[in-house]
């Protein structure tokens, strides 16, 4: 059943926890409380990569997953490089999705749609660090999109 | 589930060196067109009446198949046996590569290409390969079917005939080839184990181990050597290929068991002076490592005129362990593609793992890839975890 309303129903930050906590792809720690959820994993892209340890902190009410790379650190093995698809560079926080797409909304689960595009980025990351070249395709935002994505997100 | 984790690692590196391998040999069609020259310079010097019976034949890496492309040179050779049969050893071999060189010159379509070289002859396709054909003849004394070829001394002329046996070598290889080392997972285990990792192709394994180790560490040499002063002396392929040989039986006979094929090519890098024979006389040192298919074949016959050839043989061999026993540290595709590009040079270490961006890049418009506990990315086998499609964002 995809109808309407089950398409546009949130979930809730304890049933997105509740994925997460219940996922193999994302074993970690994390908590939820008050419609906040973080939660702590390591990912590794393929059996030839670094393992990476990511931070998710979704917030119910404003319904966008941000995602860190919390170690190693990104633009230290980018070597003075500026980072590729990321919001901000250190830590870095990953860009994964097009806005207002449908790619993301609040009534997906982040294990079956953030989780998956951040191992996807980790490996583009590292093939990136190889051929300096970003392979992952993707689309870089307008100056007013970034305001507009920095606000919707805003989080800390 | 570190242990398999560890394993699996290991085997897709093995992956991506077999993919490193494809990269590297002669094509398929490259050996067809030569084989299709050889073929009809046989037939010319059979038509042209050459006094008896003789026949054409690859040695070396084409029949054992092991070849590499070289750096920087174009043509690639192609060695050939000319073999003469019912002529004694009482034949001079000057006058037998003589008679052969003059067959070819009346052919107009050799006689431009032609190039005489101290034992051989050599016919260059420009932009293609040499075919190097020198002269054989029966050895009577060989009971394993070997031949006699022209003796080359150190000042490059020639006296007399030395002991070989290409046939014979081929198929020592070849029996060694097929022995079967021990490996702790059994197939089966493997193949289950291997389910995340099957997924990215050509994650197979070595297509025959023995001929993939001589490969590896020929071309090893090839890129270790380019640029250095020292180029002249790296050991030869003959050597390279018989301890190899040597040391691929030893370590399937043996009572060890291998984790994976990583594993055994390290062993085999590593195992290999135990197959060079040292005698010291005095304060001399002679070595020999002896053909097994024939009487008084010494591949190592150089290293007793220029204890350096010995020498560098050893530098090269320590190098070579140290590169293949370091892959299984690495973590982190950028730090895999450097430690390629060093030790096996830039370009085709990136063709090889180029493979790997595109195997996942093209798995995601088809929705192919999943995430798989403990492997990570994989194409194929989108049962759990899909990687939807997505649109990576930001500056």
């Amino acid at each position: 059943m995809t109808d309407f309303w089950n398409r546009t129903r949130k979930l809730t930050a304890a049933q997105q926890y509740f994925g997460l906590a219940n996922s193999l792809i994302c074993r970690g720690h994390g908590k939820v409380h008050q419609g906040n959820v973080v939660w702590e994993f390591e990912a590794r892209p393929t059996l030839l990569s670094r393992t990476y340890r990511v931070r998710i902190r979704y917030q119910e009410r404003k319904g966008s997953p941000l995602v860190y790379v919390v170690d190693p650190d990104l633009s230290g093995l980018a070597k003075g490089r500026r980072v590729p698809h990321v919001y901000e560079q250190k830590p870095a926080r990953l860009c994964l999705y097009l806005p207002r797409t449908g790619q993301w909304s609040p009534d997906l689960r982040i294990v079956d749609t953030i989780v998956p595009w951040t191992y996807l980025w980790l490996f583009y990351f590292e093939e990136w660090l190889v051929s300096d070249e970003w392979k992952g395709g993707g689309e870089h935002p307008s100056p007013e999109e970034k305001l507009a994505c920095a606000e919707r997100n805003g989080f800390e | 589930m570190l242990a398999v984790d560890a394993l699996l690692r290991k085997v897709q590196l093995t992956g991506l060196l077999e993919m490193l391998c494809q990269e590297v040999e002669l094509t398929d069609s490259q050996i067809e067109d030569a084989k299709k020259h050889y073929e009809a310079v046989g037939s010319w010097l059979t038509s042209a009446s050459l006094l008896y019976p003789s026949l054409i034949y690859p040695q070396g890496s084409i029949s054992l198949r092991t070849t590499v492309r070289p750096i920087g040179q174009e043509e690639y050779d192609v060695d050939l046996v000319c073999l003469v049969n019912g002529l004694s050893d009482s034949t001079s071999p000057t006058d037998l590569k003589q008679h052969i060189g003059d067959l070819l010159k009346t052919n107009g379509q050799y006689k431009d290409i032609l190039e005489e070289k101290p034992r051989c002859w050599r016919l260059n396709y420009a932009k293609k390969f040499h075919l190097d054909i020198t002269p054989s003849i029966p050895n009577p004394r060989c009971m394993q079917g070997g031949e006699l070829v022209p003796n080359k001394l150190p000042d490059r002329r020639i006296s007399g005939w030395k002991p070989t046996n290409p046939k014979g070598y081929q198929k020592w290889f070849d029996e060694n080839g097929k022995l079967q080392p021990r490996f702790r997972l059994t197939e089966d285990a493997l193949a289950k184990a291997r389910a995340g990792v099957e997924a990215i192709p050509e994650q197979k394994g070595f297509k025959g181990l023995l001929r993939r180790c001589v490969q590896l560490c020929k071309h090893h040499r090839n890129e270790m050597f380019a640029n250095r002063k020292d180029r002249d002396n790296a050991p030869i392929s003959i050597i390279l290929t018989t301890l190899a040989s040597k040391s691929y039986a030893y370590c399937c006979t043996s009572s060890v068991v291998h984790d994976t094929e990583l594993d055994l090519l390290v062993e085999v890098v590593r195992s290999m002076p135990r197959f060079i024979e040292v005698s010291e006389v005095g304060n001399r040192r002679y070595y020999n490592i002896p053909n097994k298919t024939t009487q008084g074949e010494n591949f190592a016959e150089k290293w007793n005129a220029d204890e350096n050839l010995a020498r560098t043989f050893f530098t090269w061999q320590k190098e070579a362990v140290a590169v293949f026993e370091k892959m299984a540290e690495l973590s982190g595709l950028d730090e895999v593609a450097s430690h390629f590009s060093k030790s096996f040079g830039d370009s085709v270490s990136k063709r090889a793992i180029g493979r790997l961006t595109t195997a996942i890049s093209e798995a995601r418009p088809r929705g192919l890839l999943s995430v798989i506990p403990g492997v990570g990315l994989s194409v194929g086998v989108a049962r759990s975890n899909p990687v939807r499609s997505n649109t990576f964002f930001g500056a």
